[in-house]
């Protein structure tokens, strides 16, 4: 599979080549750990519980959870306030990216740290409320609002700034030459980013803040599917209609509006947000100066090495299974192939399986297929291969065919994924980090990655722990980070626009 | 910008509410429209205490014992060891009264009949040894510590080492749907929500059965923050806690679910504080 095995297949330098032998590299690592990950199927009778589930999805009963319309509210305003506040932080520091690394470093560090492990953090000293809430949302995507913008700001043009007359001022050649120059794609991506804040917004009622996610948490892990099933459309239907309801002029009338339901806010205690902050979050050995109890308690950090390479593992099968997935799925929803009706099942399979939580999914996998690292693989490559293919269909379309008419076969094969390729690639060397977070969310299958013990401290009430394993954890996807950005494709074909950075980051 | 102004209003107005008396709980199954259900009890210990009371959902134990710390709600009907949390963090906290059925509370080991694991008297059989186990929640009492105690105690090992594989379910209705579809050969589950799906035919006793029902430990109660007294006016405590004891109407007490509360006391739960610190779950 990999180059060495076929050096003359695959030799060469052209870009296309690097790109191929990139990938088959990552498939043949794939393959080659494989036998360390526990893929073992186990179950007998699942179909009980999913005829269960599909009964709930088909025959939704939309009465049955209480305040459904504010918890629709709630889901909306924490999205919006966070992404707003995201953005207000972010801009700023997008200015100063390339010229500290102070600002880098710590942009890393926030936007390394799931949304709901900034929740549970936040949540130990806000409690329950709209600030928890926000802050979750806000502090990660500042650190990315301020990674993307900076790159957005990158990309300017700079022939209108080279026209303006000598001795402008530096505000005013922002102002007029280059912030005109990129709004478009600063407010595209802006409002991409709204739409994964709804989606987090959701996650987050999964840690008991009172949004969508909260009743759709409960009524599935209580196996009171019709329940789930109304939310779970409900859900579908308000990323779906984001268009209609999501307009610029709305907006902001939506954001004061929910500002009337976000309340109360809580009255912080100082000495126990002070407590938390200076004590409870670090070893008490350390703040006692008792080195070797330092040691005692690293050593109390339950199998760390193991929870490590678990994590890596399950995040590069993720990554090499959203590859596959993401190849074979975007023509489902391309231009370029089947018809009408082929292409509104695909777009709409497309979405269901990039909103469903991945958590759902997991589960669903877990009655198929018993506990192993496989139902956590296949949620994760479904997931993330489908929002893959979803940008790549997009792209697709963007391209008109020309020569002579060709099989889909040789279509796909011959003039479309040769442009798109590098574009795929890119997208999935930036998803890497995402799958790497996203390993996270799934311990409840009893597979002990970092996330499953930040949990368990976090449900032990041991903060020192979990907060040494959120910096481990943050450690770790700067670093994966760090390797996906050094292989991803570099140079950008002619043909393939620079899609916004980032695109596929939430 | 009037606008503004009145929305900023609004919002701080919300904030400084009186000294309302808030509680949470959340029951061991069926967490389906708990305001509803809870707001007739924050109706009732409103009317028997005399001052204004507010029912706080909360979802998992772990948001329950932020929220006590953090004193947004003052009195929370906790599980045996978020219990023994919470009152660890908040000191002078108390238990102050639990349900009939909580003290002696069990745990049933249920196990899918294909794992061929067939119930033998006292004892959880040995042949769950190499076989696929499953919890509850990580920090449930009923679901989590006892099982492991009692395992840990016949075995003389951890789980880890004894069962092929040891999942979190995260509930107990999930156990038993995970043991029911096979995925894991065995699980633990409180006595009370296996009961409840049995008698609702929420559950296939032809695949699963309960295999052995461990010795009975002290388990949910009602947990009081000390500082009561003091800001809700002298003697509130003893209020609160005979509120509770009669508490007799079943549309109220089915909301938990229990038969009735009974009084109870910090160290009803020193056996679960041990067994916690044993475990490694409480330090």
């Amino acid at each position: 599979m990999g180059p060495e095995r076929a050096p003359g297949l695959l030799a060469g330098d052209t870009f296309n080549l690097r790109l191929a032998r990139r990938s088959l590299g990552l498939l043949a690592l794939c393959l080659i750990l494989l036998p360390f990950a526990d893929l073992a199927v186990t179950t007998h009778d699942p179909w009980a519980e999913l005829g269960r589930m599909l009964d709930g999805l088909l025959r939704p009963d939309f009465l049955a959870t209480e305040s459904l319309a504010h918890a629709i509210a709630l889901t909306v305003g924490f999205a919006l306030w966070g992404t707003l506040l995201g953005m207000l932080l972010g801009f700023p520091l997008a200015l100063l990216f390339h010229r500290s690394r102070l600002v880098r470093g710590g942009c890393a560090f926030v936007r390394a740290i799931h949304e709901l492990f900034w929740a549970l953090l936040l949540l130990q000293v806000f409690g329950l409320s709209a600030v928890t809430a926000i802050a979750a949302l806000a502090l990660p995507y500042a650190g990315i609002f301020a990674k993307v913008y900076a790159e957005i700001l990158e990309l300017t043009p700079r022939a209108p700034v080279d026209a303006l007359p000598e001795g402008t001022g530096r505000l005013s050649r922002f102002a007029y030459a280059e912030l005109p120059m990129v709004w478009a794609r600063l407010a595209g991506y802006t409002r991409y980013r709204f739409e994964c804040a709804m989606r987090s917004s959701v996650l987050l009622g999964f840690v008991g803040l009172p949004t969508l996610g909260f009743h759709l948490e409960s009524a599935f892990r209580e196996g009171r599917y019709a329940e789930a099933g109304a939310l779970l459309w409900m859900f579908y239907l308000l990323i779906a209609s984001l268009g209609w309801w999501g307009h610029r002029r709305l907006l902001p009338w939506l954001a004061l509006g929910s500002l009337f339901l976000l309340g109360p806010w809580p009255d912080v205690d100082a000495t126990l947000l002070w407590r938390f902050v200076s004590v409870d979050l670090w070893p008490r050995p350390l703040l006692e100066g008792d080195w070797t109890g330092l040691w005692r308690w690293l050593g109390d950090i339950p199998d760390l090495l193991p929870a490590i390479g678990n994590t890596l593992l399950l995040g590069l099968l993720g990554t090499a299974g959203s590859l596959v997935v993401a190849l074979l799925a975007w023509p489902l929803a391309s231009r370029h192939f089947g018809n009408s009706i082929t292409r509104v099942m695909g777009k709409g399979g497309l979405v269901l399986m990039r909103s469903t939580p991945e958590l759902m999914l997991a589960f669903i996998f877990l009655l198929l297929l018993g506990p192993s690292m496989l139902p956590a693989w296949l949620a994760l490559a479904l997931h993330n291969g489908a929002l893959i293919a979803f940008l790549v269909a997009r792209h697709a379309d963007a391209f008109t065919l020309d020569g002579p008419p060709l099989t889909a076969t040789g279509r796909y094969a011959y003039t479309l994924l040769p442009r798109l390729y590098d574009g795929l690639l890119a997208l999935l060397f930036y998803r890497a980090e995402t799958i790497i977070r996203e390993t996270a969310l799934l311990g409840m299958l009893g597979i002990a990655t970092l996330g499953f013990h930040i949990d368990s401290s976090f449900a032990y009430l041991m903060f020192d722990q979990a907060f040494f394993l959120l910096l481990v954890t943050a450690g770790l996807n700067i670093a994966v980070d760090a390797i996906a950005r050094r292989y991803r494709p570099r140079e950008t074909s002619s043909h393939c626009d620079r899609r916004v950075p980032g695109d596929a980051a939430c | 910008m009037r606008w503004l102004v009145a929305c900023l209003l609004f919002v701080v107005s919300t904030a400084v509410l009186a000294d309302t008396f808030r509680f949470t709980a959340i029951p061991d199954e069926d967490q389906s429209r708990l305001e509803e259900r809870f707001d007739k009890v924050a109706a009732y210990l409103e009317n028997a205490l005399g001052v204004e009371v507010e029912y706080v959902p909360v979802k998992s134990y772990g948001a329950a014992v932020s929220a006590f710390r953090n004193d947004q709600v003052q009195l929370a009907w906790f599980g045996g060891l978020t219990g023994v949390q919470a009152r660890r963090l908040v000191p002078g906290s108390r238990a102050i009264a639990q349900g009939k059925e909580d003290a002696e509370f069990r745990t049933y080991f249920i196990a899918n009949r294909d794992s061929e694991i067939d119930a033998q008297g006292d004892d959880l059989p040995k042949d769950v040894q190499g076989k696929a186990f499953t919890f509850g929640a990580k920090t449930s009492t009923s679901g989590r510590l006892m099982p492991e105690y009692f395992i840990r105690e016949q075995f003389g090992a951890p789980p880890k080492s004894l069962f092929s594989r040891v999942g979190f379910s995260g509930d107990h209705s999930r156990t038993i749907a995970l043991v029911e579809s096979g995925a894991y050969d065995l699980g633990a589950v409180n006595f009370k929500v296996w009961d409840a799906a049995v008698a609702d035919g929420r559950v296939d006793t032809d695949k699963v059965d309960v295999i052995w029902k461990t010795p009975t430990y002290p388990d949910y109660q009602w947990t009081l923050r000390g500082d009561a007294d003091e800001r809700y006016g002298a003697g509130f405590t003893g209020k609160v806690r005979k509120a509770l004891l009669d508490m007799t109407d079943p549309a109220l007490l089915a909301s938990f679910p229990r038969s009735g509360f009974i009084p109870a006391d910090n160290d009803d739960y020193a056996p679960i504080e041990d067994v916690g610190e044993e475990l490694g779950l409480l330090r």
